[in-house]
């Protein structure tokens, strides 16, 4: 570098650029956003799986739902070859915070930047009786470390919260945030171009409303998310954002929901067996 | 089958995800009297002392007078230099964002180094729980204006370059503290028909509603068009304020709450 001439930086308008396709142009024009684009992205994991388990669903139940749970990720964990990443919800302590926030008149920004410890908490939970068989929690964005945890047999436990904190933006509608544990799983699998994502609650995957309050209740199979957008229920475990982000996006393709009440359910998921539900996107292209 | 053991609460049992039912939620501003200001990359920063420090004077009087003010970095040219190469790449966004969380912290760094003598501080985008000691310490507290998403960043349909910039970091800073405008400081003096810069012909808008901006549909805008979509639901920031910091005495007016610039309301 030093030694040769400058010759990529320009100079004349009084400001000092660096020559680049996008020199002295507004990010804000839709042309020269266009230009950035293109029908893929590099994947960066893609024979990694990532499984969150519910916090209402599972966690709040206790030692009978969470054990047998445990029990079944250590036999998973036996095969070596699996690149399993681990993420946790948290349940009914978060609906408390939002609620005694909201009471308190929060900012939609101040109760996002609250409700990440009561994840954590799960997380250590589960990281407790796991560590034995291999487990530890994962840095905010360390992502750089999987290929060692991998190497090394363990499995990492993610933050589930995306850090929007207190800069998550006014929410549609309602007064909650917007990005929650859903979300921040889905933006995971989805940055680091992950093969799959399996939601693990207490039904047997989404259903056209909700299965504990209506008998009538029809789970979906196998649906594409095009067609699930089509006719997106209005009661659903999975938080909305995360169907909304994931049409927008380029790179996960299969998100599974499995009852992890069921013994086996997750395993024979992880084998890329269609149990649950599974939603699938198909390619855009290239 | 063990029950679920659930806290009783408003929402106890809720999916966290739509409207909310029944809340009788009165928001309280945090810290309304404070001034958000964007100090711009492209715009300012990139052009050095010449536009830089009569700006900072400006900013330092205002302080002297006892306005509250909280500096944010943006990026600029070196930003655009690791977008365009990032995207050559066919990087995902989230990268790209994380990416561009270095540029605007260089940038605060410098302010902060320019400012130390009249009470400068470098602050992380955490650190908005010790605002309240900063300012009433006199100092102008300054960060890096992009948002901590990072990887988290969402794609925006049509592009790859992160949707929430430094533009965004500042209008979402201001909401959350409560504060009704948020001001940025570039090199023109506000909103225009067109790039001024490209087009000599284009007209100056004084004041425009977020709606009849978009209703427009300008190819370009002055602010990133997140901003500009959040603006008609944010609960405290209704009004982004756009002053020309080559022009002396833009920065002091619009501080002390003069209507200077282009404002864009909710």
């Amino acid at each position: 570098m030093f030694g040769e001439p400058m010759s990529n930086v320009v100079v004349g308008d009084g400001r000092t650029h660096i020559q680049s396709k996008l020199m002295r142009e507004s990010l804000q024009d839709r042309s020269v956003l266009s230009q950035t684009e293109s029908d893929r992205d590099l994947h960066i994991f893609p024979d990694v799986s990532l499984v969150s388990i519910g916090g209402q669903s599972i966690f709040d139940r206790g030692k009978a739902a969470i054990l047998p749970l445990v029990d079944e990720l250590i036999e998973i964990k036996k095969d070596r070859k699996l690149k399993l990443v681990l993420g946790v919800g948290g349940g009914t302590r978060v609906r408390h915070t939002i609620s005694i926030a909201l009471d308190l008149g929060l900012p939609v920004g101040g109760i996002a930047q609250l409700v990440g410890a009561m994840e954590e908490l799960n997380a250590i939970l589960l990281n407790t009786l796991l560590a034995p068989h291999g487990s530890m929690p994962m840095q905010r964005d360390h992502f750089w470390d999987l290929p060692l945890y991998f190497d090394a047999g363990i499995t990492p436990i993610a933050i589930s919260v995306p850090p929007y904190h207190f800069w998550e933006p006014p929410p549609l509608e309602g007064h909650l945030p917007m990005h929650g544990s859903d979300f921040g799983m889905f933006q995971l699998a989805e940055v680091l171009a992950m093969k799959q994502l399996i939601f693990v609650k207490d039904e047997d995957g989404l259903y056209d409303k909700d299965p504990k309050r209506h008998a009538d209740a029809k789970p979906f199979r196998k649906i594409t998310l095009e067609a699930l957008m089509k006719d997106l229920p209005a009661e659903n475990i999975i938080d909305l954002e995360l169907f909304h982000a994931w049409s927008a996006a380029k790179n996960l393709r299969r998100v599974q929901i499995v009852n992890g009440l069921v013994p086996g359910q997750l395993t024979r998921a992880l084998r890329g067996e269609d149990v649950g539900t599974v939603i699938v996107k198909e390619a855009a292209g290239g | 089958m063990a029950e679920r053991r659930t806290i009783e609460s408003l929402l106890s049992g809720s999916t966290l995800t739509g409207p909310d039912r029944g809340i009788d939620y009165r928001p309280v501003a945090v810290m309304p009297d404070v001034k958000v200001v964007k100090i711009g990359g492209q715009s300012v920063l990139d052009r050095g002392r010449e536009a830089l420090f009569p700006i900072l004077d400006e900013i330092i009087e205002a302080r002297r007078q006892g306005i509250q003010v909280v500096l944010l970095a943006g990026g600029g040219t070196r930003a655009r230099h690791i977008y365009s190469i990032a995207s050559e790449l066919e990087v995902p966004t989230g990268v790209i964002a994380t990416l561009g969380k270095y540029i605007p912290m260089q940038n605060a760094r410098m302010l902060q180094m320019l400012l130390a003598k009249h009470g400068g501080i470098y602050m992380l985008p955490d650190d908005f729980e010790k605002l309240p000691l900063y300012l009433q310490m006199g100092c102008i507290p300054v960060m890096s204006g992009m948002p901590p998403f990072g990887y988290w960043e969402k794609r925006e349909a049509g592009s790859r370059i992160p949707p929430h910039r430094t533009d965004a970091g500042v209008f979402l800073s201001a909401e959350f503290l409560g504060a009704r405008r948020a001001l940025f400081i570039k090199d023109e003096n506000g909103l225009y028909t067109d790039d001024p810069k490209k087009n000599p012909a284009a007209e100056h808008i004084p004041r425009i509603t977020a709606k009849e901006l978009t209703a427009r549909g300008l190819p370009d805008v002055v602010v990133e068009r997140m901003v500009v979509e959040y603006l008609p639901r944010a609960r405290w920031c209704k009004e982004l304020q756009i002053v020309n910091g080559l022009v002396r005495g833009q920065v002091l007016a619009a501080l002390r709450g003069e209507d200077v610039g282009t404002i864009i309301s909710a």
